[in-house]
C-alpha cells in the first residue's frame, strides 16, 4: 500500500518533469474536410502509451521517445492514417471520414452508446459547442441546439439567471416540482441548483435522454427524463494547457419605457376625471412639467435612467490542464466569472457598501484517473465552487421602478438641492427615493460552496469471463448556502424641499440621522448527499453476437440540514444484444425506491425494451440506396416513475397538530390545542409514466446529412392530486392521492448539413420539437358548467374571461335603463363606464363572475421550438450562429407592470379607450381603482393574455484562429473571438414592454434577462 | 502485493454494505405528533386530550361581525347594511346567491362536518385515556369530556338542519381516506331525533347546571345547555316550516310530511323547554345589557368564549367618533324594528292607548329599545347622539368626508356593547357570543305551549317574566300591558312580536322568520329608516324606504354546495336550487 501512495505522490510531483524529459516535440493540428477535429488520438508508432489526441482546437503535441518517425492518427469514423514526421517539428493531418463508419458515441445512463447502434432516444451535445456561449450557466445554452430540451429564463439577475428546463415539456400535475428533469453528473445525481454552479469548461458533453428505453435505468426518478453530463477528463499525452480570457457587457434585452412627468399627470387627470373625482393637476402644474423649469416643486425623472446603468460588465476566465501518461491521467481546471449588476453605483458620500447586484463565482474540478495495476484503475474526481451572490436587500429593483404607488415621476427630485435624499412627497407611504433606499438599505450577500468527491475503482475481472468488469463508487456532495445580511436600522433621512419657499421638511418617520449598520445572517442551505454506486459490466463479442450486461446497485442518502435523509436505493440492468450491429435490442429496467412512500409502497420495477433495425445494413438496401448510410428504424416502450411527490414525504402519515389555542375562562387563559391534520394516503406511491417511442436515424450523401426524427407518446398516470371529488361530509382535508392521469405527445428531432467548397466549410442545423399534453382525469369535481372543467385541458391552461369589445355608451345606456338586452356586467361596487373591457356572459344570467371564465390562451410554456443554427469556417476564421424561437405559448403581466395606478404610466397607456380612440384603442379606458373590470389581476382574460411567439439570434460567435506560422513551440494555439447572447429578438406583440420568456401572471418586475456580448482570448500552450 | 488491490476493492464493497445497513435515523419523523400522542394510554391527567376538546371549541361559530363586519340579522327586516351596493349582506338579504355562488360566512357546511368529525375522534377514543379526575357529581371527568364533545356534534348537526333540512348523519364512524363518504341526506325527522336522542343519553353525563368552578369551566356545555339544545331542536321541528307547512311536501329531506300541523311536535317542545326552566338553574338577571358583557352569569346557558376587546363596537358603533371610539356602523336597525318595541306600560305603538307619541318617539319606551339601538339623541360616550342629516353621527358625505359612508335608518346598533355611555372611548369588554340564554327559553316555551296548549297562565307567566326584567310597568291589573283572555293567534303574535326585540341580533330573527314561515312576507318589501331633520332645535321625522329585501319559497332552505351534490351522487339538492332550472 505504502509503494502505491508514495507513488501517487511521486506522480503529482513529477507531471512537470516528466513533460521536459524529451527527446523531440511535434506539434501539429489534424483536420477534416469540415474543419478541425478534435478528440484524435495520436500516437507514436511502436511506443506504447505514447498517446495524445487533439484538443479542442484541432491540435495536438507529441513528444517522441521512439525511433520509427511515424505518427498513428485514429479516431473513430474516420480512416486511421500514419505521418512520417522525419525532420519535421509540426504537422498538419488530413483525416478522411470513413464510410459508414459513423462512431459517433453518445453519453447514456450507466455508459455510452454509439449511435449507430443506439435504439433509445438520446439528444447530446458536445460541450465545446456550447462553451463559446457567454452564460454563466449550461442550462442557459442549450436551448435550441438539444432536440426536446425547453427551457424559459426567468430573470437575469447574476447567479440566479439559470433557465427553468424541462425535456419534451412537462407531463406532472404537480407543476412546482414535479416535472424537472432529473440531472446526472459522472454518473451521480445533482440537484437544479448545483447544475448552474457548473462551469461549461469543465463538461465534455451533455445528454438528456428522453424515452423508457434511456431512462428506465433511473427507475422511479426516470419519467421527467434525464440530463446527463459528463466532465472532461486526461488522456495520454504531454500537459496541455488551454487558457480562456473573456469579459463583456450586459445589457438588458428589452428596456422598459416610462411616460415623463407631463404625459404622466396628463392620464391621471384623465383617469380621475373618469372616475369622477377631481383632475389632481392644474393647467399651471401641466404647463411646470412640460417646460421643466421647476425642477425641483414638479420633478421630472425617469426613474428607470435613474436607477440602472445602460450596461454592466462581465467576465469569465478559465484554465485547464490535461495530459496523462499509461499510468495517470488528468485533468485540472480553474475558472472565475464574474457578473456584476445593474444598478447605477450610487455617488454618495452616505454610501458605504456595494448593494449592487453581482455575482463572483470560482470553479476548480480536479479528475484524475490511475491505473493502479493491470486490471485495477482507479479515479479521483474533485470538484469545488463557491461564490457570492449579491443583492440589494430593499427587495426587487426593478419592481421598486415598476411600482407607481412608491414612486411617480414628479414625486421627488432624485436629490434636493443641498444634495440630501427627496422622498415620495405624494405617495401614501412617503417613502424616501428609490435611489436613497437602494444605497442605504444595505444587501443580502449569500455566500455557497458546492463541493463534490468521487471516488471509484474499477476492477477487470478478465480472469473470470474476458470484458466482464467491476466498478465500485463513493461519491459526496455538500453545499453549504450562508447570507449576510447588512442593513441600516431605519430609513435614511429624507427630506421634501418646497421649491417656493425653499423649506425642508423632514418626512414623516423622522428619520434626521442615519441609523448604523446592521448585521444578521443565517444559513440557507446545509445540504449533503452521498451517493454509493457498484456495478459488474460486461461487454463481450462472440463473432457476429454483441453482448452488453450491466447490472448495478445504487444508493443514496440526502439530507437537508436537520432533517433526517432521504435515502433511495435499487437496482439496476442493462442488457444490450445486436447481431452484426444490424438487429438491436436492448432490455433496461431498475427495481428501486425511495422512502418517501410508505414501507409498503417503496420499491416498484421500472422495465423498458427497444428494438432496433438498421435497414441500410442490409444488402438489398445497400443495392437500392447506395447513397444512405444510415437508416434505422427503432422503437421503445417501457414504464418509469418519479418520486417527486407533492405534499411533501410523509404523505403516508396522518399527524396531528398543535394549533393556536383557546382562550377560557373570565380570565381569558390561552390553553393548548391539539387537531388532526389531513388524512394520510397509506397508498401513496409514485408517479408512472408509460413512454413510447418510436425513431429514424438518417445519414445520407456521404453523411453530410443527418437526419433523426422521434414519435413520442406518454401516459402518465398515478399522479398525485389532491382529490376534489371528496365530499365534505367527510370532515377533514385529504393527502393527495394517486388518480391523475395526463398524455403528452409530440416529435422532436434534428437535422444537420455539412458541405465544404474548397476552403470554404460550412454546416447547418435545424433542431425541432413540439409537444401537446392533456389532462385526462384529476378527480375534478363536476364543474358547474362545462366550460369551466380543467380536465380536458392542457397542463397549466390559463383560464379567463373571452373579450367581446369596449363597452360603449350605448350600452351603459340600455344597462342603466335595465333594458332585458344590455350586456352582462360584473357586480362590483364601480358601475362600469364606456371603454371599460366587456366580456362575454358565458353563462347568460346577465351578470360578468367568475362561471364565465373559460379556457383561454395557450399554456405559457411554448409547445414549440426551434432552433437553427449555421455555422461557416474559412481557414483561420469560423462563424457560428444560433437562431432560435418559441412558440404557442401564452403570458400576461397584472398589477405593477401593466395596471394604471400600480404600474408606472407606460406608451401602452397613451393608446387608451377614450372617446375620440374607441376603435383603435389597445387599453381600457383610464381608472384610478384597481378592482374595475379593467384589472388583469381582478379579471384575466383574453385581452390580457397574449398569444407570443419569439425568434431570437441566440447566440453569435465570431472567431479567428491565429495560423500556426505566427505561433511558436510554447504556444501552440491562439484563437480570438467574440461572441454575443440574447443578441436580436423579435417577438409579436407589443402589448407589454416585456422580454418574452417572462413569468406569466406576475409583475413582470423580475431582472431583466440580459443580452450579452463578450470578447476573449483562447490560448494554448 | 497485488491481493491488495483486491483488498482495496473488497474494502470499498464492505463498506457499501455497511452503510446500506446502518439504521442511524429515525425511519418516521418521530417530531411529528400522532393520534397516540393526543389520547395517551398513560395521561392519566388528560391533559392531551383535553387540548383535542379546547381545538373544537375554537372551530364554534359566532356571530359577532360575522358576515364582513355585520351581524347575520342585518339579512332580515330589522336590520339593514351601512354598506353601498351589492355586498355579502345584501345578497343574503336578496337571495342573490345560488349553490355554486355561496355566501360562505353562513353557508357553513364543511365547517360543521369538520366539528363533526373531530368530535367523533374524541368521542371514540378518549375511552383509552386513564383520566383520574372526578367531577363533584362523582363522574369520572373523561365522561363529562365525552358529552361535551356528543354535544357539540349534536349542535353542529343542528346548526345544518335549520340551513338545510336533513344532511347525513355520519354516526360515530370517523371515515378514512378512501372509504365511501357517498353518503345520501337523511331525512329531516332522522336528524331531528339523532340529536334529541344525543341530547337524552348525554344529559345525565355531563357536567351539572350551573357548572362547577366556571372560572375555569365556564365555556363548557352543562345539562342545562343540552336541554337547550333539545328544547331549541323541537321548537324549530315544530315550526310551520317544517311542520306541516314543508316547501316540498312530500320531500321528507325538508321537513316532516304531515301537511296539517302535528301539535305532538309542539308538546315535546313545550316539554323539553319546561324541563329546563324546572331545573332551576338559570334565571333572568337585573340588567338586560349586561347579559352580553359579564360572564358566568345566571342567563348565559351556553357561550361561545371570545376575548376582551371592543371588535363589536369598532364594527357596529356609530361613526363620528374619533379614534378609539370610531365606529364604522354596520348593522343599522330599521325602523320596523324600532317600532316593534312597546313603550314602557307594555303596550305596542300602535295601540291609540299606549300613549305614543310621533314627535318624541323614543319617550316612555320599552327599555330594552335604548339597550339595543343607538338613535337620535341618546345618550353614547358621553356624547348626544345626532342621527339627524347632517348630525355628527349622520354627517352629510362629501368627497372630504373621513367616512364614505353614514347610517342608513338614523340608527346604530347598540346591544352587545359594553355600557360605553358616560365613558369617552371604547375599552375592552368580554364579548362572548351567547348562544343559549335562559330568556331564549322563556320563549321557547311560551311558543310552544300557545301552539299546543294555547294561551294559558305559565304563557303569560314567561311573557311577564321577560317583561318586568326589562322595566315594563306593572301596571294595576299587573299584567305588564297584557291584555288578559288573548286568544292563540293574538298570544302568538305577541310571543313573536316579543321574541323579535327581546333576541334582536342574536341571529334569531333570520332563523325565525323562516321557520314561521313568514319572510315571504316580511322580507318582499320595503324596509324603513328614519330622516330626522333639525330645524331650530326642534327634530321632525319622516320615515323613508331605505331597502327592499328579495325572499323567495327555496330560500326557506339554503342551497347544497354545488360540488357537494357532484361529489356525491346520493346527495340530493335543495328545492329551487338546481342548477340547471
Amino acid at each position: 500500500m505504502k509503494k502505491i501512495v508514495f507513488f501517487l505522490y511521486m506522480m503529482f510531483i513529477m507531471l512537470p518533469v516528466v513533460s521536459y524529459a524529451q527527446q523531440r516535440t511535434i506539434t501539429g493540428t489534424v483536420k477534416d474536410a469540415g474543419g478541425i477535429v478534435v478528440g484524435a488520438v495520436i500516437l507514436e508508432k511502436d511506443v506504447p502509451n505514447s498517446g495524445t489526441s487533439t484538443d479542442e482546437n484541432g491540435n495536438f503535441k507529441i513528444i517522441l521517445k521512439g525511433k520509427s518517425n511515424r505518427l498513428q492518427v485514429s479516431l473513430m469514423g474516420y480512416n486511421p492514417k500514419s505521418v512520417d514526421v522525419t525532420g519535421k517539428q509540426s504537422v498538419d493531418i488530413v483525416l478522411q471520414a470513413a464510410e459508414h463508419a459513423l462512431n459517433e458515441v453518445v453519453t447514456v445512463g450507466y455508459g455510452s452508446v454509439k449511435r449507430i447502434t443506439n435504439t433509445g432516444s438520446v439528444s447530446s451535445i458536445s460541450a465545446k459547442e456550447i462553451r463559446n456561449v457567454p452564460t454563466a450557466n449550461v442550462q442557459n445554452a442549450l436551448i435550441g441546439k438539444l432536440p426536446g430540451f425547453v427551457s424559459q429564463q426567468r430573470s437575469g439577475q447574476p447567479g440566479k439567471d439559470a433557465a427553468d428546463f424541462f425535456i419534451r415539456g412537462v407531463s406532472s400535475l404537480n407543476t412546482a416540482d414535479g416535472n424537472k428533469p432529473l440531472i446526472i453528473v459522472d454518473d451521480i445525481e445533482y440537484g437544479y441548483d448545483q447544475l448552474q454552479q457548473i462551469n461549461i469548461n469543465e463538461i465534455e458533453d451533455i445528454s438528456i435522454l428522453k424515452d423508457a428505453s434511456t431512462t428506465a435505468v433511473y427507475g422511479i426518478k426516470g419519467a421527467n427524463g434525464v440530463l446527463v453530463v459528463k466532465t472532461r477528463r486526461g488522456a495520454s499525452g504531454a500537459p496541455q494547457v488551454n487558457l480562456r480570457l473573456e469579459s463583456g457587457m450586459l445589457t438588458p434585452v428589452k428596456t422598459p419605457q416610462f411616460l415623463d412627468s407631463y404625459n404622466t399627470a396628463l392620464l391621471v387627470n384623465e383617469a380621475l376625471t373618469n372616475d369622477g373625482l377631481a383632475p389632481q393637476f392644474n393647467d399651471e402644474d401641466l404647463t411646470l412639467f412640460q417646460n421643466g423649469t421647476d425642477p425641483y416643486g414638479h420633478p421630472n425623472v425617469n426613474w428607470y435612467d435613474a436607477i440602472f446603468k445602460k450596461y454592466s460588465l462581465q467576465s469569465n476566465s478559465n484554465i485547464d490542464i490535461s495530459g496523462g501518461n499509461d499510468l495517470v491521467k488528468y485533468f485540472i481546471s480553474g475558472g472565475y466569472l464574474s457578473q456584476n449588476g445593474n444598478l447605477q453605483d450610487f455617488k454618495d458620500p452616505q454610501n458605504q457598501v456595494n448593494t449592487n447586484y453581482f455575482y463572483r463565482r470560482y470553479n476548480f474540478r480536479t479528475n484524475i484517473d490511475m491505473k493502479a495495476t493491470k486490471t485495477l484503475s482507479l479515479r479521483l474526481d474533485l470538484t469545488t465552487r463557491f461564490g457570492n451572490i449579491n443583492q440589494p436587500r430593499s427587495a426587487n429593483a426593478v419592481s421598486e421602478v415598476y411600482d407607481f404607488q412608491k414612486i411617480h415621476p414628479y414625486s421627488a427630485p432624485f436629490l434636493n438641492p443641498n444634495g440630501s435624499y427627496a422622498y415620495a412627497y405624494d405617495t401614501q407611504d412617503k417613502l424616501p427615493t428609490i435611489n436613497a433606499r437602494l444605497a442605504n438599505q444595505g444587501y443580502n450577500r449569500s455566500n455557497r460552496t458546492d463541493f463534490n468527491v468521487l471516488f471509484g475503482a474499477t476492477q477487470d475481472l478478465g480472469v473470470i469471463t474476458k470484458g466482464l468488469t467491476a466498478t465500485a463508487r463513493v461519491a459526496y456532495a455538500g453545499i453549504e448556502q450562508y447570507t449576510r445580511q447588512l442593513f441600516r436600522g431605519a430609513l435614511p433621512p429624507s427630506y421634501h424641499y418646497n421649491s417656493v419657499n425653499g423649506a425642508y421638511t423632514l418626512d414623516p418617520r423622522g428619520n434626521y440621522v442615519f441609523e448604523s449598520y446592521v448585521v444578521t445572517g443565517n444559513v440557507d442551505t446545509y445540504n449533503s448527499n452521498i451517493t454509493l454506486q457498484t456495478y459488474l459490466n460486461w461487454d463481450r463479442t462472440f463473432g457476429n453476437h454483441n453482448l452488453n450486461i450491466l447490472a448495478l446497485y445504487n444508493q443514496q442518502s440526502s439530507s437537508s440540514k436537520a432533517d433526517v435523509p432521504s435515502n433511495f436505493r435499487g437496482v439496476t440492468m442493462k442488457f444490450g444484444y445486436n447481431y452484426k450491429e444490424k438487429y438491436l435490442i436492448d432490455i433496461n429496467g431498475a427495481y428501486n425506491g425511495t422512502d418517501r412512500f410508505a414501507a409498503a409502497n417503496r420499491y416498484g420495477l421500472f422495465p423498458a425494451i427497444a428494438l432496433g433495425w438498421r435497414i441500410s445494413e442490409e444488402p438489398f438496401f445497400q443495392d437500392a440506396f447506395p447513397g444512405i448510410s444510415l437508416l434505422k428504424i427503432r422503437g421503445s416502450y417501457g414504464m418509469v416513475g418519479s418520486d417527486v411527490a407533492s405534499g411533501g414525504r410523509y404523505l403516508y402519515t396522518q399527524n396531528y397538530y398543535g394549533g393556536g389555542g383557546y382562550s377560557f375562562g373570565e380570565s381569558h387563559t390561552q390553553y393548548s390545542s391539539i387537531y388532526e391534520g389531513s388524512l394520510g394516503n397509506d397508498n401513496v406511491t409514485w408517479e408512472k409514466a408509460k413512454k413510447k417511442d418510436i425513431g429514424l436515424d438518417l445519414n445520407m450523401f456521404k453523411n453530410r446529412l443527418s437526419f433523426t426524427i422521434d414519435y413520442f407518446d406518454d401516459y402518465r398516470y398515478d399522479q398525485l392530486v389532491t382529490r376534489q371529488s371528496v365530499s365534505n361530509v367527510l370532515g377533514i382535508g385529504v393527502s393527495p392521492m394517486n388518480v391523475a392521469i395526463t398524455t403528452n405527445k409530440g416529435f422532436d428531432g434534428q437535422l444537420n448539413y455539412r458541405m465544404n467548397v474548397g476552403d470554404f466549410d460550412f454546416t447547418t442545423g435545424l433542431v425541432f420539437q413540439y409537444f401537446r399534453n392533456k389532462v385526462i382525469f384529476q378527480d375534478e369535481s363536476m364543474p358547474a358548467f362545462t366550460w369551466l372543467a380543467r380536465t380536458g385541458q392542457r397542463i397549466d391552461q390559463p383560464f379567463g374571461y373571452k373579450y367581446i369589445g369596449y363597452y360603449t355608451a350605448e350600452d351603459i345606456a340600455m344597462i342603466n335603463s335595465g333594458d332585458k338586452n344590455a350586456p352582462a356586467t360584473p357586480i362590483t361596487e364601480v358601475p362600469i363606464q364606456a371603454g371599460d373591457l366587456k366580456y362575454e356572459d358565458i353563462d347568460k344570467n346577465g351578470v360578468i363572475n367568475e362561471y364565465d371564465q373559460k379556457a383561454i390562451g395557450k399554456p405559457n410554456l411554448p409547445s414549440t421550438t426551434l432552433g437553427l443554427s449555421l455555422g461557416g469556417r474559412y481557414k483561420g476564421f469560423s462563424m457560428n450562429m444560433l437562431i432560435q424561437g418559441s412558440f404557442d405559448y401564452s403570458f400576461s403581466v397584472v398589477g405593477t407592470g401593466i395596471e394604471t395606478f400600480q404600474s408606472q404610466f407606460q406608451p401602452i397607456h397613451q393608446q387608451r379607450w377614450t372617446v375620440d380612440n374607441s376603435i383603435n384603442a389597445s387599453y381600457p379606458r383610464l381608472t384610478s381603482l384597481a378592482s374595475t373590470i379593467n384589472s388583469p389581476r381582478n379579471y384575466m382574460s383574453d385581452y390580457w393574455l397574449i398569444n407570443a411567439l419569439y425568434v431570437r439570434l441566440k447566440t453569435l460567435d465570431l472567431g479567428y484562429q491565429l495560423p500556426s506560422k505566427f505561433l511558436n513551440k510554447d504556444i501552440t494555439n491562439v484563437r480570438f473571438f467574440m461572441s454575443g447572447y440574447n443578441l436580436f429578438t423579435f417577438t409579436n406583440y407589443d402589448k407589454y414592454q416585456q422580454d418574452p420568456e417572462v413569468a406569466s401572471n406576475t409583475n413582470g418586475d423580475s431582472y431583466l434577462n440580459q443580452r450579452s456580448i463578450s470578447v476573449g482570448v483562447q490560448l494554448g500552450f | 502485493m497485488k491481493n491488495h488491490y483486491y483488498i482495496i476493492f473488497a474494502f470499498l464493497l464492505s463498506g457499501i454494505l455497511n452503510i446500506s445497513c446502518s439504521n442511524d435515523y429515525e425511519s418516521v419523523p418521530l417530531e411529528k405528533i400522532t393520534i397516540d400522542f393526543a389520547f395517551d394510554k398513560n395521561d392519566s391527567i388528560g391533559s392531551k386530550a383535553s387540548w383535542f376538546l379546547n381545538d373544537i371549541y375554537s372551530k364554534l361559530p359566532e356571530g359577532y361581525n360575522s358576515i364582513d363586519g355585520n351581524l347575520l340579522d342585518a339579512a332580515t327586516d330589522d336590520a339593514i347594511s351601512i354598506d353601498e351596493g351589492v355586498t355579502t349582506i345584501s345578497k343574503l338579504a336578496t337571495g342573490a346567491y345560488s349553490s355554486i355562488n355561496l355566501i360562505s360566512q353562513d353557508m357553513k357546511w364543511a365547517d360543521y362536518y369538520a366539528i363533526i368529525r373531530a368530535t367523533s375522534i374524541f368521542v371514540n377514543n378518549i375511552d383509552v385515556v386513564p383520566v383520574k379526575d372526578t367531577l363533584t357529581s362523582g363522574l369520572n371527568a373523561k365522561y363529562a369530556w365525552k358529552s361535551e364533545a356528543r354535544f357539540l356534534r349534536a349542535y353542529s348537526y343542528f346548526e345544518l338542519i335549520k340551513r338545510y333540512g336533513g344532511v347525513p348523519l355520519m354516526g360515530d364512524k370517523v371515515r378514512k381516506l378512501g372509504e365511501n363518504v357517498e353518503l345520501p341526506r337523511s331525512s329531516f325527522e332522522d336528524c331531528v331525533n339523532y340529536i334529541v336522542s344525543e341530547c337524552d343519553a348525554i344529559k345525565d353525563s355531563i357536567w351539572t347546571s350551573p357548572i362547577e368552578d366556571p372560572f375555569i369551566n365556564s365555556h363548557r356545555p352543562t345539562v342545562g345547555t343540552v336541554l337547550a339544545l333539545k328544547a331549541r331542536t323541537l321548537l324549530y321541528a315544530a315550526s310551520p316550516l317544517f311542520n306541516g307547512g314543508n316547501i316540498d311536501p312530500t320531500n321528507v329531506l325538508t321537513g316532516y310530511t304531515n301537511t296539517t300541523p302535528d301539535l305532538a311536535y309542539w308538546k315535546k317542545a313545550a316539554d323539553a323547554a319546561k324541563e329546563l326552566i324546572d331545573l332551576n338553574a338559570y334565571a333572568l338577571i337585573d340588567s338586560f345589557q349586561n347579559v352580553f358583557t359579564t360572564q358566568n352569569n345566571k342567563e348565559i346557558i351556553f357561550f361561545r368564549q371570545r376575548g376582551n376587546n371592543h371588535g363589536i363596537e369598532d364594527a357596529n358603533g356609530p361613526i363620528g367618533f374619533m379614534n378609539n371610539a370610531h365606529g364604522n356602523g354596520k348593522t343599522n336597525p330599521t325602523q320596523e324594528l324600532v317600532d316593534a318595541f312597546p313603550m314602557n306600560n307594555g303596550k305596542a305603538i300602535s295601540d291609540p292607548s299606549s300613549g305614543y307619541n310621533p314627535a318624541k318617539p323614543y319617550i316612555n319606551r320599552d327599555s330594552r329599545l335604548r339597550k339595543t339601538i343607538i338613535y337620535n339623541g341618546c345618550l353614547w360616550l358621553s356624547a348626544t347622539i345626532q342621527t339627524y342629516i347632517g348630525g355628527a353621527n349622520n354627517p352629510i358625505i362629501t368627497s372630504q368626508s373621513t367616512t364614505t359612508t353614514t347610517t342608513k335608518t338614523s340608527y346604530y346598533m347598540r346591544k352587545f356593547m359594553g355600557n360605553w355611555e358616560k365613558s369617552t372611548q371604547y375599552g375592552n369588554v368580554s364579548h362572548d357570543w351567547v348562544s343559549f340564554r335562559y330568556a331564549e327559553v322563556l320563549l321557547n316555551y311560551a311558543e310552544a305551549e300557545n301552539e299546543y296548549a294555547g294561551p294559558t297562565e305559565s304563557v303569560y307567566q314567561a311573557l311577564k317574566d321577560l317583561r318586568k326584567r326589562s322595566k315594563i310597568l306593572a301596571g294595576t291589573d299587573n299584567m305588564y300591558g297584557l291584555n288578559s283572555g288573548l286568544t292563540q293567534d293574538e298570544m302568538r303574535e305577541i310571543i313573536r312580536n316579543e321574541r323579535r326585540i327581546e333576541l334582536a341580533f342574536e341571529e334569531h330573527r333570520y332563523w325565525d322568520i323562516r321557520r314561521w314561515k313568514i319572510a315571504e312576507q316580511v322580507c318582499n318589501k320595503p324596509l324603513h329608516g328614519l330622516r330626522i331633520i333639525k330645524t331650530s332645535g326642534i327634530f321632525s321625522y319622516t320615515t323613508t324606504e331605505v331597502f327592499t329585501p328579495i325572499f323567495t319559497e327555496k330560500m326557506y332552505l339554503y342551497p347544497i354546495i354545488y360540488s357537494e351534490v357532484v361529489k356525491n351522487s346520493n346527495m340530493k339538492q335543495n328545492p329551487g336550487w338546481d342548477i340547471n332550472k
